[in-house]
C-alpha cells in the first residue's frame, strides 16, 4: 500500500486551537494508508497544482485566461474592487487562489494603467478569516494596504432586483468595477447543488445578512439558488461587472484558470465541471458501507476535505446530491430546520444523515460554523479538552459538546471508535492534496469499487445532471 | 433558548469610537458614551459580532462568572396562538429557525406574542440571531409581519434592513423564464408547504 500524504498543517487562528496542541495527525496511526484519485479515476485531469512548479503554474494560467478577457472600459482613473472569498484560502493550502488573485492586480494594472486597485475579501460566518488570510499570504502589502475583510453585518446597501429589494454590502461595490475572483470547488454541493454555482457568491460572501437569510430560510433548497442570480442579473451590478476569473478545480488538484467576461458562460462550464469531475467522487463515498470519520483539517467541522469532498458532503452521501428530483439533502439547513423538537426529520421522506458514518473523531476542526447537528446525529468523540472548550465558548456551537464526549488523545480517540463501531474503515478529512488517506480495509474498498461507480456515472448519472441543469451533455468541458 | 456565558469587555485604551460595534450589535447593548464604547452587562447575548467587527481589536470576549440562560417560556403562551401566528408566516412550529442557538419558530412566536415588538428585542428574549448573526433575520420579520408589526431598524445602525422575497412570492414570469436551469420553484414551495403543516412532535401532540 501507498504512504500516506502529508496533511495540511495546522493554521494559528482564533477559530480554531492553538497548532501546538494539535499533537499527532490521524494519518500517522499504524494501519493508515493513502490512495491516488487518479489511481480511482484514471480519467481525472492533468493539474498544474500541486506540481513541481509550485504555484508558478496559477500564475502563467492565469495571464493566459485573461488574455482573452476584455478590460477596456476599466480606465486609469477608475477604481476596481476584486472581489475573494475566504472559501479559496482553503483550497489546497492556499496558495493558489492568492496567487491568481495577485496576477489579477497586476495584469489589470499593467493591461488598462489603473492603479486603484482594491481586494475585498468576503467571509462565511467566521468574519475575521479573510483578515487572517489577508495577512498570512502578505495580500496586504502586494494590494498596498488596499486589502480588506468584508463581513455580511458590515454596512450594506438596498439593490433592486426582479425578486425585490436585496442586500449587498457597500464596501464590496464601493468602485467603478468589479471582478469577480472565484474557484470551480464544488464545496457546498447540498447548498447548491451545482446549480449557478459561479454566480453564488453574490448572493453569499459579497451579500448582506437578509439575502443570505433568504437564502437559508426563505426560498427552499432548491429555489435559493436563484438568490444570486436575482443580484448579479440586477442593473446595479451588471453596471459594475467587469469580467470573472476562476481557478478550476478538480478532486486532485487545480486544473487551470478559466476567465471571462460573461459570468453565465463561465457558470456552463463550472456546472460540467463540477457534474463531471466531482460527481464520481461523491458517488463512490456513497458506496462506503461503513466507516469512522476523522476530522484533521484547519476549518469548521462542515469544511474538512478529503479528495476535493467536504465532511458536509459525505454526511449527506447517502443520497445523490446532485439529482434536483431530490429535495432535501441529508444535510442542508433546510434539512436541519426541519427535524422537531424529538430530534426527528418532521416529514417522513426527509433522508437521514449518512448511516456509513458509525462514529466521528474529531481530532482537529474550527468552530465558526453551527455544527451541533452532527455532534446530536454522528457519535462524535472530540481530542482534548481546549478544543471542547473552544467549542463551549463558540456562541455558534453552545450545544455541540452536548451531544460529545471528550478523549485525552486522538490515539484513545480512535481506539474507542474502532471498538465500539467494530469498523477498521477510516476515512480521513485532512486535505490530502492528489489522494486521500485512510485505512487499509477502506482503501481497498475504494479501488474495487471505483470502476463499477465511474461507469454509472459517465452512462446513467452524468447525462441526468446535466439535463437537469440545461447542460448539453456533449460539449467542451472548458 | 441561549446560554449566555461570555461577555464583550472593552478596551477603553485602543477604542476611538467609531461606532461600528454600536451598528453591528443585535440586542443594542453596546453604545458610544464620551467617546469610548461601553457594555451593558445584563443585555451583552455573547454574540460576539461587536468583538469580530471592532476595527481596532478593542474587545475581548471574557468568560462570564455566572452565565445565565436566556429563553421564552412556550407554556406562558396559549400554543393556539403560537401555532396560528407560525402558521400564517409559513412556518412549522418546530421548524428550527436559528441553527446556532436551537431556536425554534413557536419560542419566537411566543416572545412576540408576549411582547417583543423588534428583532433586538426578540434576540433579546430568546437568543436567536445571537450566533452566527446572519442566518436567521427573515425568519424573525416574517413572523413579526405575520403579527402585524412592522419594526423600523435601529437608527444609524446596520442591524437589519428589511424583510425580502419568499418562495410563495416569486413572480410567475421568473419562474417560467428560469423552469430548464434547476430552480424547481414550485417543487420547493410544495416541500415548504408541507412542512408547515407537518404533525408537531412535542408533548402537546403525544
Amino acid at each position: 500500500m501507498r504512504p500516506v500524504i502529508p496533511p495540511i498543517s495546522p493554521r494559528s487562528s482564533q477559530y480554531g486551537v492553538d497548532p501546538a496542541l494539535v499533537g499527532k495527525r490521524v494519518c500517522e496511526l499504524p494501519g493508515m494508508t493513502s490512495v491516488a484519485l487518479s489511481d480511482l479515476f484514471p480519467d481525472l485531469p492533468q493539474v498544474i497544482f500541486p506540481g513541481a512548479g509550485g504555484v508558478a503554474g496559477v500564475r502563467r494560467a492565469t495571464l493566459e485566461a485573461v488574455e482573452k478577457v476584455d478590460m477596456t472600459k476599466i480606465r486609469p482613473e477608475h477604481s476596481v474592487n476584486i472581489l475573494a472569498s475566504h472559501h479559496g484560502f482553503t483550497l489546497l493550502g492556499g496558495e493558489p487562489y492568492t496567487e491568481m488573485l495577485k496576477t489579477l492586480r497586476d495584469v489589470i494594472e499593467q493591461r488598462t494603467g489603473c492603479r486603484d486597485i482594491r481586494l475585498r475579501a468576503g467571509v462565511g460566518l467566521r468574519f475575521r478569516e479573510t483578515e487572517e488570510y489577508i495577512r498570512r499570504y502578505g495580500l496586504d502589502r502586494y494590494f498596498q494596504g488596499k486589502a480588506i475583510g468584508v463581513a455580511p453585518i458590515d454596512e450594506g446597501f438596498p439593490i433592486a432586483t426582479e425578486l425585490g429589494t436585496l442586500y449587498g454590502i457597500r464596501k464590496v461595490y464601493d468602485a467603478d468595477w468589479i471582478v469577480h475572483a472565484h474557484n470551480s470547488d464544488v464545496r457546498e454541493v447540498h447548498f447548491h447543488r451545482q446549480v449557478d454555482r459561479a454566480v453564488k457568491p453574490f448572493g453569499m460572501s459579497y451579500a448582506r445578512i437578509e439575502t443570505r437569510s433568504t437564502y437559508h430560510q426563505n426560498l427552499g433548497p432548491r429555489a435559493a439558488n436563484f438568490t444570486a442570480r436575482a443580484i448579479f442579473d440586477s442593473p446595479f451590478v451588471q453596471k459594475k461587472f467587469a469580467f470573472a476569473s476562476f481557478l478550476t478545480v478538480a478532486p486532485n488538484g487545480i486544473v487551470g484558470v478559466d476567465a471571462d467576461n460573461d459570468l453565465y458562460a463561465l457558470n456552463d462550464r463550472v456546472t460540467r465541471l463540477g457534474c463531471t469531475l466531482y460527481g464520481k467522487m461523491m458517488t463512490l463515498f456513497g458506496e462506503i458501507d461503513e466507516c469512522i470519520v476523522a476530522l484533521d483539517f484547519p476549518c469548521p467541522v462542515v469544511y474538512v476535505f478529503a479528495a476535493g469532498v467536504i465532511y458536509a458532503n459525505f454526511a449527506g452521501a447517502n443520497t445523490d446530491l446532485y439529482d434536483l428530483e431530490l429535495p432535501l439533502p441529508a444535510y442542508t439547513w433546510y434539512t436541519e430546520a426541519f427535524y422537531g423538537k424529538r430530534g426527528k426529520p418532521l416529514l417522513e421522506d426527509i433522508p437521514p444523515l449518512n448511516p456509513a458514518i458509525r462514529m466521528c473523531v474529531h481530532n482537529y476542526a474550527w468552530t465558526g460554523y453551527p455544527s451541533a447537528f452532527f455532534s446530536e446525529h454522528i457519535p462524535t468523540v472530540m481530542v482534548g479538552q481546549e478544543q471542547a472548550d473552544l467549542f463551549r465558548r463558540d456562541p455558534q456551537n453552545l450545544n455541540y459538546m452536548k451531544h460529545a464526549v471528550v478523549a485525552e488523545s486522538m490515539e484513545s480517540a480512535m481506539e474507542f471508535a474502532k471498538k465500539t463501531t467494530g469498523t477498521e474503515k477510516v476515512l480521513i478529512f485532512d486535505g490530502a492534496m492528489g489522494g486521500i488517506n485512510l485505512s487499509e480495509p477502506l482503501a481497498e474498498f475504494l479501488l474495487q469499487k471505483a470502476p463499477t461507480v465511474a461507469r454509472r456515472v459517465d452512462e446513467e448519472l452524468l447525462p441526468k445532471w446535466l439535463r437537469q441543469r440545461g447542460i448539453p451533455l456533449s460539449g467542451a468541458a472548458g | 433558548m441561549k446560554i449566555v456565558n461570555m461577555l464583550a469587555v472593552v478596551d477603553v485604551a485602543k477604542c476611538t469610537g467609531c461606532k461600528t460595534c454600536e451598528r453591528v450589535c443585535p440586542v443594542l447593548a453596546i453604545k458610544v458614551v464620551n467617546k469610548v464604547a461601553v457594555v451593558d452587562e445584563k443585555d451583552c447575548r455573547s454574540c460576539y459580532a461587536c468583538e469580530q467587527r471592532c476595527p481596532e481589536y478593542a474587545i475581548a470576549m471574557v468568560k462570564r462568572a455566572h452565565p445565565f440562560v436566556v429563553g421564552v417560556d412556550i407554556d406562558s403562551v396559549e400554543y393556539e396562538r403560537v401555532a396560528r401566528l407560525c402558521a400564517k408566516a409559513r412556518f412549522n412550529p418546530e421548524q428550527l429557525v436559528c441553527y446556532c442557538s436551537a431556536t425554534r419558530a413557536e419560542e419566537v412566536a411566543a416572545a412576540i406574542l408576549k411582547g417583543a415588538d423588534t428583532p433586538e428585542r426578540i434576540s433579546l428574549v430568546t437568543g436567536v440571531r445571537t450566533g452566527c448573526k446572519v442566518e436567521c433575520i427573515e425568519p424573525i420579520l416574517r413572523l413579526l409581519e405575520a403579527a402585524g408589526i412592522q419594526p423600523v431598524p435601529p437608527k444609524g445602525g446596520w442591524q437589519w434592513y428589511g424583510r425580502t422575497v419568499t418562495a410563495w412570492e416569486i413572480p410567475e414570469a421568473t419562474k417560467k423564464k428560469y423552469a430548464s436551469r434547476g430552480f424547481y420553484f414550485d417543487e420547493d414551495i410544495e416541500l415548504l408547504d408541507r412542512v408547515t403543516i407537518a404533525p408537531l412532535q412535542g408533548r402537546r401532540e403525544s
